[in-house]
Formats: C-alpha cells, sequence, structure tokens
C-alpha cells in the first residue's frame, strides 16, 4: 500500500496500529490484566478481606499453600477405580478419540485434545484419601464435581433445545418471528429475575409445575429443598434463561445452508426428520462445536442460580464453584484461598478456549 | 425565564448542600415503599425502621439520611467489601454475633466517650444490652433490641387437640411428651404439630442449638468443636422424631412454613421475635386459617431453659471518626434518634432494651407482650468467635443433610464436627 505524502510527518502502518490499539490495550492492561495477576499474587498469601484493608501488613507470604489446603490432604492417594463414574467415562473417552482417529473421523488435533480431556477425567478423579487421610478441604472436590454435572446436564440441555427450536422456527411466517421473539425475551432478564420467576414456578404451594401435579392427582415436589430435583430445578431454569443466544446462533447457522441441498434430498424423499438429520444436522456441525464450548465456558462460571434459588443446597448437592469462591472471599474474609479457588477456575475455563481454539482452526486448515 | 430556573435550582442546590449533612445508612429487614415519617402505624420490621429512618431526616435539622440499597441474604458480604473498598456507610446496623469479626480488627468507631454529649444514656441500657456493644471495655455501637426464637401458637387448633388450659397452650416439658401432643393435634385436626424453616434458614439450627443447651452443652468450648456428642443426637432426635411419624414437614422454607401456619395447617411455628406484629395483623383477618394467635416461650424440653437470641446494634465505622467529625458528629444524632424511638421499634415484636421503656405502660400494652416475658431470661447464643457465620453455615448444611437427604446421624455431626474444627484452628 503506497504510503500517503502528508504535509508534516507519515505514520508507518505498525506507528498508526501502536496508537490505535493504545486506548485498548491501557483499558486491558487496567482492568483485566493487572487484576489477573493481583489475583495469583493474592492467591500466595495468606490475606483477609478487612484485615488488609485496615493494615496492609496484615498479610503473609505463604507460597503454593493455599492451593495445597484447598485441594490436597493429609495422605491422599491413587486408585485406577476409586471414583469408578468418572474414570470409566475417562477410560472410554480415550478410546473413543482413539478409534474416531483412526477411523478418520477426527483430526490430530482434535483428538488429541478429546485424549487428553478424557486421560484427565480418568487420572484426577483417582486421587482419594488413604485410610486414616482427610481432604484439608473435604468441600472443594465435591463442589468442582457439582460444577462440572451443572454444566454436563445444562450444556447439552441448552443446545440440544435451542437447536430443535431453532429448526422448528426457521422461516419467513409471522407466527415463527414472534416466537422466535419469545423464545428469545428470557435472555435479556437479569438473573435475579429469572430465579425469582422459577422459585414462584417451583414453590410447592403456589407454584405452577405443584397446581399442574396436583391437577393430575400427584402430590407436589418440592424441587428447591429435595435432594434429587434441586440440581435438576436450576439446570431447567438456566436452559429456560440461556436458550436465546444459541437459538439465534444455530438460526444464522440454518439459514447459512443452500436451498439446493434440501431440495436435492426432497427428490430423494429427505423430508421433515429425514432432512434434519441428513442435511441441517451435518451442516451445523461448526455452529455446535461454537454453542457448545461457549456453553461450557459460560456455565462453568454459574453462581447466581445456586445461590438465589437454593442456597447450595440441600446438603451442598447444588454448591458450584464459583458461589464457593464468594463465600470463601466474603463470608469467611479469606481473600487468598478464594483467589487460589480462582486461579483453579480459571485453569479449567482457559483449557476449553485452548480447545475452542484448537477446533476452529482445525476446521480452517 | 430560563435563567430563573437554573439560578432558582442552584440556589436551592446550593442551600441544602451548604446545609444538610448527608449520613449514609446501611441496613438489613428488607424494603419498604412508602413508610412515611410516623413511627405509631407502620407494620413489620421493614416499614418501621424505615418510618424511624424517615422521620430522622425530617427531623434532624441539618442531617440528611440516605438509606442505601442493600440484599438481606448478601448485606455482610456487602458491609465488609464495602469496608475492603474504604467507603463504608456512616452508620449501618449489625448483629451481636458479629462483633468479634468487626471490632477484633478496629473497624468500628469506640463511642464511648461521645454518647452522653449525643444524648443518649447507657445507664438507662439493660446490662445485657450494654454487654452485646462492648468490646475490650469500650462501646463500640448503640443497641436497638434483644430478639430471639419463640413458639408462635394456633390456639384452636391445640384446643382441639385438648392442649389449651385457662386460655394458654399446654406445651411440652420433654421430647417425648412433644411427641404425644404432635399425635394429639394430628389425630384432632389432622394437621401437622410444628413448622419452621427447616430446609434453608437456619431456624432449625436455632432450635437444635436450644435443646443442645437445656442439656447445659454447645457447640464449641474454647479453640475445640464439641459437636460429635450424646447431647447433640439427643436434641436431633427431638425434632427427627416429629419428622419420622410425619408430625412435621422438614421440607418447607421460610416462606412456605410461615404460609403454612398462617394457613391454619401447623399448630406451632417456631420463628422470631421480629413477627408478632405481622402474625397478629393476619390472624386478625378474616381470611386467615389462622384466627386465635398465641405467643409462648420456647419451651423447656431438657434440664434449663434455653432459646436462641441475639441483638440488632447500630455501629459507626471507625475511619469515620478519624477522618470525618462532621459526618461522625450527624450519624451519632442518627443513632440518638433510633435508641430514643426503642418503643416504636419494639412494636415489631423485638424487645426494647432501654429499662425506662421496658417499665412503661406503652410497652405492657404491646400485642402479646406479657406472653412471652419469660424469653429474656432464656436467650442464649453460642459463644463470640470470628467464624460464626461460617459455623452457623457448617450446622445448617449438616443439619439439613440430615432431615432432607437422609444423612445418617454419625455421619454428619463426624463431618460438622471436622468443619468446626477446622474453621477454629485457621
Amino acid at each position: 500500500m503506497p504510503r500517503q505524502q502528508g504535509a508534516g510527518f507519515a505514520l508507518s502502518q505498525r506507528q498508526a496500529a501502536v496508537i490505535l490499539l493504545v486506548p485498548f490495550l491501557t483499558v486491558y492492561a487496567v482492568f483485566l490484566i493487572y487484576p489477573f495477576f493481583k489475583g495469583v499474587w493474592i492467591s500466595l498469601h495468606d490475606w483477609n478481606l478487612m484485615a488488609v484493608a485496615f493494615n496492609p501488613d496484615a498479610k503473609s507470604y505463604v507460597g503454593l499453600r493455599n492451593y495445597e489446603r484447598v485441594m490436597w490432604g493429609h495422605n491422599i492417594t491413587w486408585g485406577a477405580l476409586a471414583s469408578p463414574g468418572f474414570q470409566i467415562i475417562g477410560l472410554i473417552g480415550i478410546l473413543a478419540s482413539a478409534l474416531l482417529y483412526r477411523a478418520g473421523r477426527a483430526g490430530k488435533v482434535t483428538a488429541l485434545a478429546m485424549g487428553l480431556a478424557a486421560l484427565l477425567l480418568f487420572v484426577l478423579p483417582g486421587f482419594h484419601p488413604g485410610e486414616g487421610g482427610r481432604w484439608y478441604d473435604r468441600r472443594f472436590w465435591p463442589t468442582v464435581g457439582n460444577t462440572i454435572l451443572f454444566v454436563g446436564l445444562a450444556v447439552p440441555g441448552v443446545t440440544i433445545t435451542a437447536m430443535l427450536l431453532a429448526a422448528a422456527l426457521d422461516g419467513e411466517t409471522r407466527a415463527k418471528a414472534v416466537l422466535r421473539t419469545l423464545f428469545f425475551l428470557s435472555q435479556v432478564l437479569s438473573v435475579t429475575v429469572v430465579t425469582l420467576i422459577w422459585q414462584i414456578m417451583f414453590s410447592p404451594r403456589q407454584g405452577l409445575i405443584a397446581n399442574l401435579t396436583e391437577l393430575f392427582g400427584g402430590s407436589p415436589i418440592v424441587w428447591l429443598t429435595a435432594e434429587g430435583f434441586a440440581m435438576a430445578a436450576i439446570v431447567i431454569a438456566t436452559i429456560w434463561w440461556s436458550l436465546g443466544i444459541a437459538m439465534i446462533l444455530f438460526l444464522a447457522g440454518i439459514q447459512d445452508i443452500s436451498k439446493d441441498l434440501y431440495e436435492a434430498g426432497a427428490l430423494d424423499n429427505a423430508t421433515g426428520a429425514k432432512a434434519f438429520w441428513y442435511i441441517t444436522l451435518p451442516n451445523l456441525k461448526r455452529t455446535i462445536t461454537v454453542v457448545v464450548v461457549l456453553q461450557i465456558i459460560l456455565h462453568f462460571q454459574v453462581f447466581g442460580q445456586s445461590h438465589l434459588m437454593t442456597g447450595g443446597g440441600p446438603n451442598d448437592t447444588t454448591q458450584v464453584l464459583v458461589r464457593y469462591i464468594y463465600q470463601t472471599a466474603f463470608r469467611d474474609s479469606e481473600l487468598g484461598r478464594a483467589s487460589a479457588m480462582a486461579v483453579f477456575l480459571f485453569v479449567i475455563m482457559g483449557g476449553f478456549s485452548i480447545l475452542q481454539f484448537v477446533l476452529g482452526r482445525e476446521k480452517d486448515e | 425565564m430560563k435563567h430563573a430556573i437554573f439560578g432558582a435550582t442552584a440556589l436551592t442546590l446550593l442551600a441544602t448542600g451548604a446545609v444538610a449533612q448527608e449520613v449514609t445508612l446501611g441496613r438489613f429487614f428488607g424494603d419498604c415503599e412508602g413508610a412515611g415519617t410516623d413511627t405509631k402505624v407502620s407494620v413489620g420490621e421493614a416499614c418501621i425502621i424505615q418510618s424511624i429512618i424517615n422521620a430522622a431526616d425530617a427531623t434532624l435539622d441539618g442531617v440528611s439520611v440516605n438509606t442505601l440499597p442493600t440484599d438481606w441474604g448478601n448485606y455482610y458480604d456487602q458491609i465488609k467489601a464495602a469496608y475492603a473498598g474504604g467507603t463504608p456507610p456512616a452508620v449501618h446496623v449489625m448483629h451481636r454475633h458479629r462483633v468479634p469479626e468487626f471490632a477484633s480488627i478496629g473497624a468500628l468507631a469506640d463511642l464511648t466517650d461521645d454518647l452522653a454529649a449525643a444524648g443518649i444514656d447507657v445507664s438507662d441500657w439493660e446490662a445485657t444490652a450494654l454487654e452485646a456493644v462492648t468490646y475490650n471495655d469500650r462501646i463500640i455501637g448503640v443497641p436497638m433490641d434483644f430478639h430471639a426464637n419463640l413458639w408462635h401458637v394456633n390456639l384452636d387448633l391445640m384446643e382441639a387437640a385438648g392442649l389449651v388450659v385457662d386460655g394458654a397452650p399446654v406445651l411440652p416439658s420433654s421430647p417425648e411428651e412433644m411427641l404425644e401432643h404432635a399425635r394429639a393435634v394430628k389425630a384432632a385436626t389432622g394437621q401437622d404439630y410444628l413448622a419452621a424453616d427447616f430446609a434453608q434458614f437456619p431456624i432449625g439450627v436455632r432450635v437444635v442449638l436450644a435443646l443442645l443447651w437445656q442439656q447445659g452443652a454447645n457447640i464449641f468450648d474454647g479453640d475445640t468443636a464439641t459437636i460429635d456428642t450424646p447431647e447433640t443426637r439427643n436434641a436431633i432426635s427431638a425434632i427427627t422424631q416429629l419428622f419420622d411419624a410425619g408430625l412435621a414437614n422438614p421440607q418447607l422454607n421460610y416462606a412456605d412454613s410461615q404460609q403454612a401456619f398462617l394457613n391454619g395447617e401447623a399448630a406451632i411455628l417456631v420463628n422470631g421475635t421480629w413477627v408478632v406484629d405481622f402474625y397478629s395483623a393476619e390472624a386478625a383477618k378474616d381470611d386467615q386459617g389462622l384466627n386465635r394467635y398465641f405467643v409462648a416461650d420456647f419451651p423447656t424440653l431438657f434440664d434449663e431453659g434455653a432459646t436462641w437470641a441475639d441483638s440488632h446494634i447500630w455501629a459507626i465505622p471507625a475511619p469515620l471518626k478519624a477522618d470525618a467529625p462532621e459526618t461522625y458528629a450527624a450519624a451519632l444524632q442518627v443513632l440518638a434518634f433510633i435508641n430514643d424511638h426503642n418503643i416504636d421499634w419494639a412494636r415489631t415484636g423485638h424487645m426494647a432494651v432501654r429499662t425506662s421503656v421496658l417499665n412503661s405502660a406503652e410497652y405492657a400494652a404491646l400485642p402479646h407482650r406479657g406472653e412471652y416475658a419469660g424469653t429474656a431470661e432464656i436467650a442464649r447464643d453460642t459463644p463470640p468467635s470470628v467464624r460464626y457465620g461460617a459455623i452457623q453455615d457448617v450446622l445448617n448444611r449438616e443439619f439439613q443433610a440430615i432431615w432432607l437427604t437422609g444423612k445418617s446421624v454419625d455421619a454428619a455431626l463426624s463431618d460438622a464436627q471436622a468443619d468446626v474444627q477446622d474453621l477454629l484452628d485457621r
């Protein structure tokens, strides 16, 4: 590109780029990079929220002790089938990624990423307290497990529901346009409103669900305080809340599919569900990947639904990682320990972000 | 014209800005729109406290009171974050049980030498009220009430079961007798004997603690957790026997248990002093299942009387006293105003802290007041601890696990013991 001849001085592309990037980089550094490294720094200290505010010298450097107190324990051993559920899924995952790679259904990097995730699922749950041992913080890993369970239920729930809705609501009619808007509306509500609505819906005394159950002769379920239903309740509320964006992404994906394919399919009798299965779904692969990874990153940060609807209960069955971090930092004032947990959450989400990057790049090649 | 409007606005702003000293105020108790400034007519904690604050704002010369938006459930998290960020409210309410956590790091202003000048007569406070706001022999707050767990009684259901004598309910004196009474109520009315929030808010914990204290035991002693004991098992089984026999429902939360009581679906509701005026007002309505409402002291099921109790107190942040003496003086005026309106706050059902109010005819005439006069004598709480909030949460989680998820009592008490010990060791 020819350089413009100005009257005074001319900027090179690099200089212009630097000048234009400076405002963004300043904001990014002040509000994201600095707090992140400060968080890591705090995680290496015994740091009381209130005490340090009144006396900056009240903190003390403890190295990795916070990480040890949160994630490790006394006399911890490893067993191949200590948590059979997770570990068997991990083993199946390792085998599946190897088979998919050999069959040519998955690229090298995809298979490697899947295999690594499956390996972690096999290795990490194998750690457990040996005889006479105990975790220093016996609630941390169950809380991580709850968070993974929540993500494991909410992500497929949102993805499948949003995809089916998008397929059903793709079209030009006025009714479909109205329904698209209606289904998107829940997305704009704040978590406090969503949880309030669903607390009323789930109430065993006045809720819509309880009334319907009674209408059909059943006894109402106490959703939010029953062990088997509390997690389901917050997952249902989350799916209702997060449908909108996923649905819009799927709609965009569906509208990108060439109509010729459907016409060709129709000649071979592939219409309705058959057309969805053989034409729509394969062409949405890339959108599905984006939606799934974005949802995973989003739902690992779940907080409001658990905090406001169930208070983490009953018996910690809906206690999730961000709520535990919040309680440790603000209820217990243990900022160092809370920061160590936050760094752990960052590593998990960073892993999924890398996975998204890898999968996205592989498709481009 | 335009100039006149701008001029008038600027003058008004200048006038109000120059005269009024703004006092920011943090409180829980919930929101009340349109509370007004009449402190004698509002009903319920939220509206009564807001009417007192509004009256202070309207009455005190040169002081404007600005109530900050806070959420009850996360109140202490918000206040602590505000302290950590250097922007705490000029005055804020707190519980007695939180004093060690705040005062141990010097967060609360020492009011000892300034109260008399502000018009607050410390000698009029009950001894236990003075104790509630004293830390290391210095006064760090102004007490507002004693509150405690009571037994709220539906006399119609109790009478149907033959459990009313001389207009007062017959309450049990042992766990076994409580089971008999509960069976009698179920047989006569088909309704539950007892309701409370055993599912979310820690009222279930407070019931178990009261029964523990009634046996002369406690949850920790110094730095040693003492939860996994026969006394705790006795206290828990006194409650779970009702759940197991279908005479009480552990799955109701605060709103649902209260609604069950107001609907006439439970003979007893265990809840605090803060709802006495509200239930009185509800019982007076024609469309409520609850008609004849009575308030009773928490009964003694074991050796000695005890019920869970606490105090609401008002405090001023230490940095305010050091850095902003004018705001500090205005904040003290607001506290003096609240102290002067102790009788109005007592209308909620809470017990007053000022001797002159406790001895007044107006106080004695408050609804149901005589029915729970014994509560002040049996009021108890756990030993002071900077980790009170976390300890309560451990107990709440483990006790709920017993009656909501079927966790064994042995496992729950062993876990609670380990977790509380871990908190005491930190």
